[in-house]
């Protein structure tokens, strides 16, 4: 354990270049505890309380389905991958702004809360800033995307 | 939500690992010993956390939540660090530092709705808490 953890050697890696790689995996990161706060409350909600507002809850269900889906294809090489993880993250991009807008013009309509009410407000909003970070983050690296092909 | 000794106890380890983590991650430094012991305070505070919670239940007192949805909290929190560990050593970089400050302040926030769980919402904070347990 002692060598594995003193083996720093060398001068400290610049950034690494790649998409899944430096500050992408923290991207990946953020996403992972959104795939599984979402999942566990979506999870919870249909298990205890489905017959209150089914909608709303599948609806959770969905959004926690969509950060699934951006965490993992956010996590892969390639082409493809790079192309589901933007698919996606508009999807969650869209999920957010709809949603939010509803929740604040039409309020009865959502009386029970998703991860997406109020714009993620519940989140601190990291719901509203998640998807335009991760596709800025995929604009800047769509070169070395679309060359992985 | 209450406010108890155990959540200001976590709010504090957890609060300090994410500072030095980021700390270390502004200032360029690939994971070291000092960052990796703070992450490791925070699943050694977990434990003791889930030890001691076993055993106030055990002598009679009761949450006042779902106990499974407790223990879901709790088990998330515990495996946090370990993930959080494992995905930083994926990739020695400064960024790695940055991956592990994200372990300690999400533990505070599941300390919070452990403490919720565990003492009941105020009527004055529920609208604050969207969906769960309405």
């Amino acid at each position: 354990m002692k060598n594995k953890l003193s083996n720093t050697g060398g001068t400290p890696d610049a950034p690494a270049p790649g998409r899944t790689t430096g500050a992408g995996r923290l991207l990946i990161t953020v996403y992972g505890i959104f795939a599984i706060s979402a999942s566990a409350r979506a999870g919870f909600q249909i298990a205890t309380a489905f017959k209150d507002a089914p909608l709303a809850y599948l609806l959770s269900a969905f959004a926690a389905a969509v950060y699934i889906v951006a965490t993992v294809s956010l996590a892969r090489r390639g082409h493809k991958w790079a192309v589901a993880a933007t698919v996606s993250i508009c999807i969650e991009l869209a999920g957010v702004l709809v949603v939010g807008l509803l929740s604040v013009f039409d309020a009865r309509a959502f009386p029970h809360a998703t991860v997406w009410s109020m714009f993620g407000q519940g989140y601190g909003y990291v719901p509203l800033v998640l998807p335009l970070v991760g596709l800025w983050w995929l604009y800047r690296h769509r070169d070395r995307a679309a060359a992985a092909k | 939500m209450t406010v108890d000794g155990w959540f200001y106890v976590g709010l504090v380890v957890g609060l300090a690992s994410t500072i030095i983590c980021v700390v270390a991650a502004v200032t360029r430094k690939k994971p070291n010993d000092i960052t990796l012991v703070s992450l490791a305070g925070v699943e050694l505070f977990i434990l003791v956390y889930a030890g001691a919670s076993l055993v106030r239940l055990a002598t009679g007192e009761h949450l006042a939540g779902a106990g499974w949805e407790f223990w879901g909290y709790m088990f998330t929190a515990a495996a946090l660090p370990v993930a959080g560990f494992y995905w930083a050593m994926m990739e020695r970089t400064f960024w790695s530092n940055y991956v592990m400050g994200a372990v300690g302040v999400t533990v505070v926030v599941m300390m919070a709705r452990m403490a919720q769980i565990w003492y009941g919402l105020s009527p004055a904070v529920q609208h604050l808490q969207p969906g769960i347990g309405q």
